[in-house]
Parts: structure tokens; C-alpha cells; sequence
């Protein structure tokens, strides 16, 4: 529905970061503090009085309250205000929008250059002011684009319209998730269609970080060969480095994924981490990563050097993993997956060499024949060779590790074999992803990043891969070195491949539901939890009742946010009334059309607006929205 | 920690108040300079310096045609600014306890308050400097704390008293007391008016106080109605000079009987304040450095204590307070004209106030008049159309004027200084070589107006008034008056003050109304209110229940008031909440005289940092009530309010059956004494 919505609905009509550090002196120019303002046309004496202005008196009043200034309003403008350090964020848009949207947006719109620059401070160290101003101005046309009022005020995600697609196809986009989830190097992913949301398994706010990469991307992809898949991935993957926060890594990592589960789309890999040993394990294994891993991530992002040194060293948090969580009872799932256990060697060494001659003797025992082929030609080669180099002799630790050696050892072999088939097959390709891979957003390399990230609210260097084909697009947050690591690679490229051409070519027949006209009718639903919204305003058609419907529709959202045991209100004005109502998961707001209002004013029984309340629960059932 | 300050274009302090935590957030941050000089200039100089970038970044930002309106920083602090002429008021809060409205109202109200008590000196950006920052230390301390004062009292009123929560007045429901009252002060005053003693005033109105809530109000033949807001801002200063003690002077029954709850613990324990030039009371006791307030915690001394180490000699007791309250005259309204008010004390908690007109408020009209007329000038200059009116209304001003200076002279008034300015003005805008009626005439038209602001301050401001003669009621005249209705009252003392506290009760609206809790009703167009009374005390328990569940019901009531005003505010005339365990409605409607419902009509949506809604700074609903009115010509308008507040479990039916029988209920002409 957005596309029909009005273009000039603006959120902003200014934004700026400002580096106080810049400015200390009496003598330095404004100017010099202005790393990016939007409108770029502003005149620079503009520029440099609100900046000037907005930041000495968001400075003065921090200081008088002793913490950071969130609001500036003028009366014409309202400035959303963000300071950290000596970074001074300003975003201006008119009164009207509600104040806790314009601060969303802000806070959306920094997140977002966290996502794909890491810390700010560091970014304008390694990267010209010109590239960075490039990067702000996209991401907030992102922001901005296609977007209504309404997607204004709740600030949320855009789905296709699920009303007019198949459940089955939502399923089938979720089983495919999960699929690949099943390798543990994966996060967690999404599907986007057109520029939408069709499943993910993110949080609201990480999915529409994802999207700006998928948007940037989308109009690269639209050449006319879009590359069929089989031949060669190198056109339709790629992937960039993205900075996750620690609440949001601990978020994806003890997301209840199960990784046993089984679907038709990809048969059961071997890959085994299940949820529940995830969790405990989180801390540590986070605070090992930031301590032991500096040296190794640059090399992550830099797919040309060698590769096995940065498994060696990114193996600690497998082998923590392991070692903080005994095997569950569903042992199947467990451990048996080619490449976190190649992984494994070097902090713990008598692990791996354990595990490695399990392995050994597992591929041994059931599919001699393909662990051949598995240490002929391809990225696995190398994998096998830092175990065995850094493993064999020492075996301290290895008992560890036994049972579960023992007991999945048992249990995992077929599945191994298709894995191990799957990503044979595709050997011939991994040269070519290395390549492919390495294109989009310029890769930052992140040892200082990783010190800077404990200061800086420690963001976590990940890598978001997307796998293009046409109009969809699976993109998934993955584990640094997992673009290295051509045996998941590949598995997770050709187990989804199949499905995800299914997928596009049936969503790709659906028609967008045509707009329907103003009906009797206008109603908002606002899904907070996952931060959709379904509605059948549509900007173009009527616009009668739709002005005031927005306008209701942003004061009820304001207080709704404001006041948490409020339930539900309708509140009327001569010529209208709307009804919402919110629980812990939605917001609704409902408003009825044509006619005029009956007995308003005077407290009257009949008055027609008190008859919302019934009229929105009969009426927003076929919307699928239940306010019983 | 809250904080209200005003000050000039030049960042020059010309007001502030702040509570104890808002002065040592401030002291702290200054830290050792503070130690030395740990006086009142210090902490003056420091708040001043710490304001005065804001300061200076509004006024550019002013002048690049948008400035702030207001700040919120992340641990819930609110700013709050507003310009009036040329003083930008600035109010903080940093306890969650006022929202950002709250604070806009505050600032409306101090302005409101400086209105009534320097008219039209406010007009004179110049002049009022001078009046709020004296150049004598003392005198600035003994008007600051007076201000401070009175914010204080209106702060403490707002957040405790319904009639000031909703800003209407509310009239004690005694139908037959009343109306042996009226008559009574009728008597008095006729006496007082053909009294020799009166010093050339003449009593308009009379009224009886009983704490906030209104006895008997009586207004003299020719005198023109008292409005709602001039009211409203005269109980404030009645309570600022005799503050209602709600705890000691509770003779209630319930009072008494309940000596098993906790000890008494008085959270608001106000004395009179200090006097100033203005007070009045013949009974005050003097005090010196006694806070304002006191509160059960000793720490709590008031920031401005520091401000009475200057020890204030009291002005002599009969001294009148000078306000400046609004006239309607059949020829329109004339806002800030000069009154006299005398406070009389009955008893702790009922007062009798007496409003005089001054003898020479006919110069305060003509100043107006053509204050507005040379504002009129400028404003048409500025745009640019001098050249094409050339002037016409203003030959008329010019005779006028002419005729005014002569009535000036004789009267003893000096006014040299707008003499030589006038003939001036003359001179350029007249005569025929002179640059007639151009933009080079601005300058000279904001001189006029300084002028005419300077002869209206030497009338009405000025302790030196232009001739000898005491210009006040005698004292024995005052004193009569009050021992007579004293008397009167004598036997009604103690019923009054109860009744006081217990106006209307929800007990009688239990049984028609099952399920509703409280209400509050408003007739905008008389400024008046009946809500149940709402008094939470420690000891007594009120319908509401005692303790936490009364409290959270007040609360919630307030709250709710907040909440309908800001949809108001957007053009929402009704409302209905579901909120926790309760169910709000909100209706506002109109009415013609013969109770007959009137259409409704969409009402005006208002930016958020618009005046707040009310009557007591800004008539809202007087704006709201003419607007209404175009479409009803010659039909006088009433509009009224009404906000319940129910259980939630009770149907949503019967809730809005409870409201149309309330409304029809409570403004039934037989029921309801006031109107």
C-alpha cells in the first residue's frame, strides 16, 4: 500500500550530526563541526546557525539537568535530539508528528549507520566526511521512502499485504528460515519480496536494518539475466560486514529456533546447536570473542587472505559453547556438522583432536567415498588441515568431549552424507563467491573496531548475507567467518535455492490487492510486536476522512504511549469519531465513514460515536483483527 | 526541582523562583564560588549565568522568525518558554510532577498575576523592567518574595483544589445563607458608598471567602461584571495574604472522631506571608524571616528564604492592594483598569473582600484608548499602509489627546515629558512639510506609548499619587464593615468552614447514579463549578475512601482534566477512556439561555504551544463561546462541562445514561442555586 501514498509525506525537514570536538575554541568556524545536514542545499549560514544554535542549547540544558537533551521544539519545528559523546544529532520535522515518533525515527536512522559503519567516531576517522554524507543521505531516504503518515506515527515495518497471499507461501518462507538456521553459523534471517517483509525471523528493528542493504542492492539486481542460480552464486550472493549491539546478538542468539526440527524444503542438516545451549553459554562466549578474537577479524572481512589461521582462532566460542552446555536429550541434533567442529582447534586443543578423529572415523564408517571427496578440491581442505595441524598431538582436554562424540556419532551419519553431497557439488563455485562477496559496502576492518566497541556500546562485527533471486531476496545474519567457510556456504546456498525460486515465482503471480476505495469504514492495526501495520487507509483515493482519522490516529498513539493503563478511548469532534484500543501486542484504531455523527455534544447514549467499539469489533474480524 | 524565572531580552534576571532542590542542583554545579558568598546576589548570579545562553540562543533564533517553545532531556526534565512582549518567562520541571502544560499554565498565570498587579506598565517593556528589578535591593527582595509567594500559593491551589484544577469558581450551596448575605453586603455597601470617609472610592463589589470556595457575591448597580479570570487571580491573592489552613482549621466532625490514625502531620502548614507595600490586613502579625511555608521536614526551608535576611517594615495595615482587573463598558472591553482590593479577615479561613474603583480610573481609560490607537498606528505602518489611511483615525486621537494633557494639568499629573513627546509626534505627522504618516513615525509611535504607560504608572503605581488626598476607605470604615458582617456571621462561623469542605457530597448522588465515583460539572459561560468535594487529608477520610485509594482517584482526576484539555486543545469535544479499573467521559456542549441543546460545530484546533486552556490566565472558553456564537446571533450562548468518572465494570450504556442525567440534572434551574 505505501507505493500509493503520498510522495511529500516528509518525516524530516532537517537532520544533522554535529561533532563538538571540532569546535572548542572561540575562534573555530561552526562549519567545522558539521559533519552532515540535510538538506544539503541549506545555505551554510543556515546550517550553521541551527547547528550552532540547537547544539549550544542542547549543551547548555544537558548540563543544567545533568543528562542528555532529548527534545528541542520550536514553533514550527520539533527536533528530535540524540548526544553521545561529542556527537550532537538533530532531527527536525513539523509539530504535528507525534514526539515519541520523531524520536523513534532518530534513533532508527543512527542505529542504522551503526548497523553498517560501526561506531560513528570511527567511521569519520577511516572514511571521508563526503562518503559518510553519502551513506546518511541514503539511509534516510530509506527511511523516508514510500512511507506514510501512518507509517510515520508507529514507525513500522513494511510486510506484503498478507491478506492477499497464501498462508502457505508465509510458511513456506518460514521453513526456509529455519532451514537455514539449522546451520550454526547462521543467525538469523529474513525473506523480503519488493522491497517487503514476507517472513523474518528478526527483530522488528534489526529486519529494518536489513532492508536498507536489500533496497541498495534491489536496483543492481534488476538486470534482465538475473543470474540463474545453479550455475554460479556469484551474482545473486553477497554480503556485508554489519555491527550488531550486545542486546541484539543476545536477542538473535537465544531466540527458541529449533534446530532439530525437520522440514520438507531442507532435509535435516547436521548442522546441531540448539537454543537452549545457546543461552547459558551467551556471556562467555561473547566476552571471549571481543578479547580473543582482534587479530582474526580483519581477515574476515579480507576474503582473499588465508583462511586457516581465522578459523583457528575464531574456534573458542564453538568449543565454549560445547563446554558450558552438556548435550540435551535430543541428541540427534548434535554436534556433528562438518564445520563448527572443524573449527574447534586451537585455544582448546585436545578437543578437536579428539573430535577431529571422531569425525575422521565417522565419515570413515558411513560415506568413506565422500569424505574424499570432501578433502579433494574444495574450502573444506583447509578446514581438515588446520585440525590437523593444530590438533593432533596434544589430547588434554579431549575427554570433554567424549560422549558426545560417542553419542552422536551414533545417530548423525545420513545426514551428514546429503550435507556433505549438497556442498560437493558446488565446489566448483566457491571461487566465484569469494569474488561476489567481496562487492557491496566498503569492508571495515575491525580490530580497532572491536576496542572501540566496549566503549562504544560494544558493536559486534557480523556479516549479513543475501541471497538474491529477482524480486526476493533471503538475507541472513551470519557469523563472520562463515563467508569463509564455503561447506555452510554452500549448503545454506543450495538448500534454500530450490524453495526460494518456488517462492519468488509464486509470490511474483500474486497482483497487489487493488486499493480499495473509501469504504465505510477506515481503520488502523498496529501489530507492536512485530511492528506491522495493517490498514486500508490508502493516501491516494477519498482523503475526506483520512486527514482526520491520521490526525486522531497520532494524538491516541501519543497517549496510548504515554499512559499504560489506558485501554481503549474514542474521542469525537463535531464531525468525527474514532475509537482505538491497544493491548500488551496491538493498537487499533477504527473510524467510521459518510454519514454524519449523530447527537454529538451533550452526554447522549445514542450518540453514534459510542457505537464504534461494537461496530470495530464486527467489522475488523474479516481483516483478521480480533478486538474480542 | 522546579523552577520559574522571567527575564529581558539582555538575559537580565527580572524574576526567578525555585524550590530547595532546584537551588542546590544549582549550587552544586557552581560549587566552591558559591561557599563564599552564599547570600542571595550569588545565587541570583549563578542561576543567571547558567540560563543565559538559553536566553541569548532564543532571542536569535527569534529573530531568524522561530524560536524554542521547549526542551525535555532524558531523565524527564521540561522546559518550558514563553515570550511575552519583551520578557521571556521560563519555567523548568524536574520531578515528574508537572507535565509540560503545567508549565505553560504556570507561566500564563505568573503573567496573569503581574497583569493585576501593574496593569498596564506591562504593555511598556521598559517600564516593567524597571517595576520587577528595582534598582533599590530591598525593594526588589520585598516584590520578588511577593511574587514568589503567590506562585506558590497558586501552585499549591492548582494542585489541590478542584475549582483552580478546572479554573471556575465554586459558590458554597446554601441557597438561603446566600441570599441573606447578598442582601446584607448590599446594605454595606450602599453605607459604605455614601460614607464621607470613603476617600473618594466607591465600592463595586463585595464578596464573602469561605477558604477558596465563594459565599455571597455582590456587585453594585453600576458596576460591570467581575470576569471569571479577574476573579479566579483575586482568591489567589486573597489566599496568598490569608492562607486557609485545610488541616488545623477542620472542625469537622470526622476530625475529631479520628484520633486513631497516624499523628498529626501537617504537609502544608502555610502563614500568612510576609507584608509588602500592598498588604492590607489590619491583623497581620509581622513577621521577619519566618519561611512561607513550613513543612513538617525542617530542611525544607524555601529557596527564598534567603531573601528575607533584609528584615520588610510593614506598610501601614489599611493600605489597600492595587489590581488591575478587566471592565466591559457598553463601549467595549477595557482590560488592566485600576481597583483598589481590601482583604478583610472574618476569620482564619473566611475573608471579605471589598473592590473600589479609583478615583481618577477615567485617565486609565483614556490611556488605554489610545495605547491602542497609536498600537493600531504602528502595526498599520509596519505594514506599510501609512501612506493610504493618512491618518484619519488619528485627527480624532489627536484632539482627544490635546484634551487629555489639559485634564493631565489640571489634575496635577506631570506629563512634561509625553507633552514634549506628543508635540513631537505632532510635528512629523501632521504638519505638511513633516514626514507624515511613514515608517519614520514607528520610533515615535513606541515613544507614545512609553509615555502614556509612564503617566499611567505615576497614577496607579506610583506611592506619590497626584494629589494628598488619602486615597482610600478609612480605616474605621474598613473596621466597621468587618466587625458588622462578623457579626452577622458570627453563628454561621463553624458551619461554614465545614460546609466548606463538604459542599456537595457523591453520598447523595449514590443511589441514582450506582457506580459513578466523582464529577466534576462546569458552566463556562458563569465561570462556575460543582464537583463533590475531593479533601485528602492524612486524618480525614473522605467518600473516597482514606489514604492511597483517595489519593489515586485525585490523581487520576487530575490527570484526567490534563488529558481532555490537550484534546480539546485538537478539537475534541468528547471523550470517553477506559483506563485501568476506571471509565472517563469527557463532554463539552453548548446550550442556548433556555437550556435548549444547541448543534455542535467543529471548534478550532490549536497548536500545542498555545495559551492553555482555562479561564484563569486566558478565557479560553469565552473565545471558544464567541466563536460558537457567530452562528447564533443575538442568542446568548452557555457552554458547559462535564467529566465522570466510573468503574469500569459498569456497562458503557448506563455510564452515558448517568451523564445525560447528571447534566440534565445538575443545571436544573431548581436544583441548582447558582445560576
Amino acid at each position: 500500500m505505501a507505493e500509493l501514498l503520498q510522495p511529500d509525506s516528509r518525516m524530516c525537514n532537517y537532520f544533522f550530526l554535529y561533532d563538538g570536538s571540532k569546535v572548542r575554541g572561540e575562534a573555530d568556524p561552526t562549519r567545522d563541526g558539521i559533519c552532515y545536514f540535510f538538506p544539503e542545499e541549506t545555505p551554510l549560514d543556515k546550517q550553521e546557525l541551527l547547528c550552532g544554535q540547537l547544539a549550544g542549547v542542547g549543551r547548555c540544558v544537558s548540563e543544567l539537568s545533568s543528562s542528555p537533551t532529548r527534545t528541542l521544539r520550536l514553533r514550527r519545528n520539533k527536533f528530535a535530539i540524540r548526544m553521545k559523546d561529542d556527537f550532537f544529532w538533530a532531527l527536525g520535522c513539523s509539530v504535528d508528528v507525534p514526539t515519541v515518533s520523531v524520536s523513534e525515527f532518530l534513533d532508527q536512522l543512527i542505529d542504522l549507520f551503526c548497523f553498517y559503519n560501526g561506531p560513528v567516531r570511527r567511521s569519520y576517522q577511516l572514511n571521508s566526511q563526503e562518503t559518510l554524507a553519502a551513506r546518511w543521505a541514503r539511509y534516510l531516504s530509506h527511511l523516508q521512502s514510500g512511507s506514510s503518515e501512518l507509517s510515520h506515527i508507529f514507525s513500522c515495518l513494511r510486510t506484503i499485504d498478507s491478506t492477499n497471499v497464501d498462508p502457505l507461501l508465509l510458511l513456506k518462507a518460514a521453513l526456509i528460515l529455519q532451514a537455514c538456521q539449522r546451520c550454526p553459523l547462521v543467525l538469523a534471517g529474513c525473506i523480503l519480496f519488493r522491497g517487503r517483509v514476507v517472513s523474518t525471523q528478526m527483530s522488528p528493528g534489526l529486519t529494518m536494518k536489513v532492508m536498507v542493504h536489500e533496497s541498495e542492492t534491489y536496483t543492481k539486481a534488476q538486470r534482465p539475466n538475473g543470474t540463474s542460480a545453479s550455475s554460479s552464486f556469484s551474482g545473486t550472493v553477497s554480503s556485508t560486514t554489519v555491527f550488531l549491539t550486545t542486546p541484539e546478538l543476545q536477542d538473535l542468539q537465544s531466540a527458541p529456533v529449533d534446530k532439530g526440527f525437520s522440514s520438507d524444503f531442507l532435509k535435516p542438516s547436521s548442522c546441531p546447536t540448539t537454543p537452549q545451549r545457546d543461552g547459558p553459554s551467551k556471556k562467555t562466549r561473547l566476552s571471549r570473542t571481543l578479547s580473543d578474537t582482534p587479530s582474526t577479524e580483519s581477515q574476515v572481512s579480507n576474503p582473499s587472505s588465508s583462511q586457516p589461521p581465522q578459523k583457528a582462532s575464531l574456534s573458542p566460542r564453538l568449543s565454549d559453547l560445547d563446554v558450558f552446555s552438556p548435550a540435551p536429550s535430543h541428541s540427534a541434533a548434535n554436534s556433528l556438522n562438518p564445520s563448527p567442529q572443524s573449527l574447534r582447534p586451537s585455544l582448546s586443543n585436545g578437543e578437536h583432536s579428539v573430535e577431529d578423529e571422531m569425525e575422521e572415523s565417522r565419515s570413515r564408517n558411513s560415506t568413506g567415498g565422500r569424505s574424499q571427496i570432501h578433502s579433494d578440491g574444495d574450502g573444506s581442505v583447509f578446514e581438515e588441515d588446520s585440525h590437523l595441524n593444530g590438533g593432533e598431538g596434544e589430547g588434554a582436554f579431549g575427554g570433554v568431549f567424549d560422549f558426545q562424540a560417542v553419542e552422536s556419532g551414533n545417530e548423525q551419519p545420513h545426514d551428514d552424507k546429503v550435507v556433505e553431497q549438497d556442498s560437493s557439488v558446488s565446489c566448483g563455485s566457491v571461487s566465484g563467491h569469494s569474488a561476489g562477496k567481496s562487492d557491496p559496502p566498503p569492508l571495515l576492518p575491525p580490530p580497532q573496531g572491536l576496542s572501540d566497541a566496549s566503549e562504544e556500546n560494544a558493536l559486534i562485527p557480523m556479516t549479513l548475507y543475501m541471497h538474491r533471486v529477482k524480486g526476493l531476496v533471503l538475507a541472513l545474519l551470519v557469523e563472520p567467518h562463515f563467508m569463509s567457510d564455503a561447506t555452510s556456504m554452500e549448503e545454506v546456498y543450495h538448500s534454500s535455492l530450490a524453495s526460494l525460486n518456488g517462492l519468488e515465482a509464486h509470490l511474483r503471480t500474486i497482483s497487489p490487492g487493488a486499493p480499495g476505495g473509501p469504504g465505510p469504514y477506515t481503520f488502523a492495526h498496529f501489530d507492536c510486536v512485530q511492528s506491522t501495520l495493517t490498514t486500508n487507509l490508502s493516501g491516494r483515493s477519498g482523503g475526506a476522512w483520512d486527514q482526520p482519522f491520521v490526525r486522531a490516529t497520532s494524538l491516541l498513539h501519543s497517549h496510548f504511549c504515554n499512559t499504560e493503563t489506558l485501554q481503549e478511548a474514542i474521542i469525537r469532534s463535531a464531525s468525527t469519531a474514532v475509537y482505538g484500543t491497544r493491548s500488551v501486542a496491538q493498537e487499533t484504531y477504527f473510524q467510521q465513514n459518510g454519514g454524519s455523527l449523530r447527537n454529538s455534544g451533550i452526554p447522549n447514549h445514542q450518540d453514534s460515536a459510542f457505537s464504534l467499539p461494537s461496530k470495530a469489533r464486527h467489522r475488523l474480524l474479516k481483516h483478521g483483527v480480533n478486538l474480542l | 526541582m522546579k523552577c520559574l524565572l522571567i527575564a529581558s531580552e539582555s538575559a537580565e534576571m527580572l524574576f526567578y523562583w525555585t524550590d530547595l532542590e532546584f537551588q542546590q542542583n544549582i549550587q552544586e554545579q557552581y560549587g566552591a564560588s558559591q561557599e563564599e558568598g552564599h547570600g542571595f546576589p550569588a545565587f541570583e548570579d549563578s542561576i543567571s549565568t547558567l540560563f543565559a545562553p538559553i536566553i541569548i540562543s532564543f532571542s536569535t533564533m527569534l529573530t531568524e522568525g522561530d524560536s524554542y517553545t521547549s526542551f525535555t532531556t532524558e531523565n524527564n526534565h521540561i522546559y518550558v518558554l514563553h515570550q511575552f512582549d519583551e520578557c521571556l518567562y521560563i519555567a523548568v520541571n524536574g520531578d515528574g510532577e508537572e507535565k509540560e502544560e503545567d508549565l505553560r499554565r504556570k507561566i500564563y498565570v505568573m503573567n496573569k498575576m503581574i497583569e493585576v498587579l501593574f496593569g498596564m506598565v506591562t504593555l511598556s517593556g521598559n517600564l516593567l523592567r524597571k517595576e520587577l528589578r528595582a534598582r533599590d535591593t530591598e525593594q526588589r527582595l520585598r516584590l520578588w518574595k511577593h511574587l514568589q509567594s503567590l506562585l506558590e500559593t497558586y501552585s499549591h491551589l492548582r494542585e489541590n483544589d478542584q475549582s483552580f484544577l478546572v479554573e471556575a469558581v465554586e459558590r458554597l450551596i446554601h441557597p438561603t445563607l446566600c441570599e441573606q448575605c447578598i442582601e446584607f453586603l448590599e446594605r454595606r455597601v450602599q453605607q459604605i458608598n455614601s460614607s464621607a470617609e470613603r476617600g473618594g472610592e466607591e465600592v463595586l463589589h463585595a464578596f464573602i471567602l469561605v477558604h477558596t470556595k465563594l459565599l455571597a457575591f455582590y456587585s453594585s448597580r453600576n458596576a460591570s461584571t467581575l470576569s471569571a479570570s479577574d476573579l479566579l487571580a483575586l482568591i489567589i491573592m486573597a489566599q496568598n495574604m490569608y492562607p486557609s489552613n485545610v488541616d488545623v482549621d477542620d472542625p469537622s466532625p470526622e476530625d475529631i472522631d479520628s484520633t486513631s490514625g497516624s499523628g498529626h502531620e501537617s504537609f502544608y502548614t502555610p502563614e500568612p506571608s510576609p507584608t509588602d507595600k500592598d498588604s492590607s490586613s489590619s491583623e497581620k502579625p509581622v513577621r521577619g524571616s519566618t519561611p512561607v511555608f513550613e513543612f513538617v521536614d525542617p530542611d525544607i526551608q524555601m529557596a527564598e528564604d534567603s531573601l528575607s535576611t533584609l528584615e520588610v517594615c510593614p506598610p501601614d495595615p489599611a493600605t489597600p492592594h492595587r489590581v488591575f482587573l478587566e471592565v466591559s463598558q457598553k463601549d467595549g472591553l477595557y482590560p488592566m483598569m485600576p481597583h483598589s482590593m481590601y482583604c478583610l479577615p472574618l476569620w482564619p479561613g473566611i475573608t471579605l473582600v471589598l473592590l473600589t474603583k479609583f478615583p481618577h480610573s477615567g485617565v486609565a481609560m483614556s490611556v488605554y484608548t489610545f495605547l491602542e490607537a497609536f498600537a493600531k498606528l504602528e502595526k498599520r505602518l509596519n505594514e506599510g499602509q501609512g501612506g493610504s489611511t493618512r491618518g484619519q483615525p488619528m485627527h480624532e486621537v489627536r484632539s482627544k489627546l490635546d484634551k487629555f494633557l489639559k485634564t493631565l494639568a489640571l489634575n496635577g499629573i506631570q506629563s512634561s515629558q509625553l507633552q514634549n513627546v506628543w508635540t513631537e509626534f505632532k510635528n512629523r505627522a501632521f504638519s505638511r512639510g513633516g514626514p507624515g504618516f511613514s515608517r519614520d513615525l514607528i520610533p515615535w509611535c513606541k515613544n507614545m506609548k512609553t509615555q502614556l504607560c509612564g503617566i499611567y504608572r505615576q497614577c496607579f503605581l506610583s506611592d506619590s499619587g497626584p494629589d494628598d488626598t488619602p486615597r482610600r476607605l478609612s480605616p474605621g470604615l474598613q473596621e466597621r464593615a468587618q466587625t458588622m458582617v462578623q457579626e452577622k456571621l458570627m453563628d454561621w462561623k463553624d458551619f461554614l468552614l465545614v460546609k466548606s469542605k463538604r459542599n456537595i457530597t457523591m453520598v447523595s448522588y449514590l443511589e441514582d447514579f450506582p457506580g459513578l465515583i466523582h464529577f466534576i460539572c462546569v458552566d463556562r459561560s458563569s465561570g462556575q463549578m460543582i464537583a463533590p468535594s475531593l479533601s485528602i487529608t492524612e486524618r480525614t477520610t473522605s467518600e473516597l475512601g482514606k489514604g492511597p485509594v483517595a489519593q489515586y482517584i485525585k490523581n487520576k482526576m487530575w490527570s484526567l482534566v490534563g488529558t481532555t484539555r490537550h484534546y480539546l486543545q485538537k478539537g475534541y469535544s468528547t471523550l470517553t477512556l477506559r483506563d485501568g479499573d476506571f471509565y472517563f467521559c469527557y463532554f463539552l456542549w453548548f446550550e442556548n439561555e433556555t437550556g435548549f441543546k444547541l448543534e455542535a460545530k467543529d471548534i478550532p484546533i490549536m497548536p500545542d504551544d498555545s495559551a492553555p486552556i482555562g479561564m484563569l490566565a486566558r478565557d479560553y472558553y469565552r473565545k471558544l463561546i464567541r466563536y460558537y456564537s457567530k452562528n447564533h446571533p443575538g442568542e446568548p450562548v452557555k457552554c458547559y462541562e462535564l467529566l465522570t468518572v466510573h468503574l469500569g465494570v459498569i456497562p458503557t450504556e448506563i455510564i452515558l445514561q448517568h451523564c445525560r442525567q447528571l447534566a440534565s440534572k445538575l443545571w436544573e434551574p431548581s436544583r441548582n442555586p447558582l445560576l
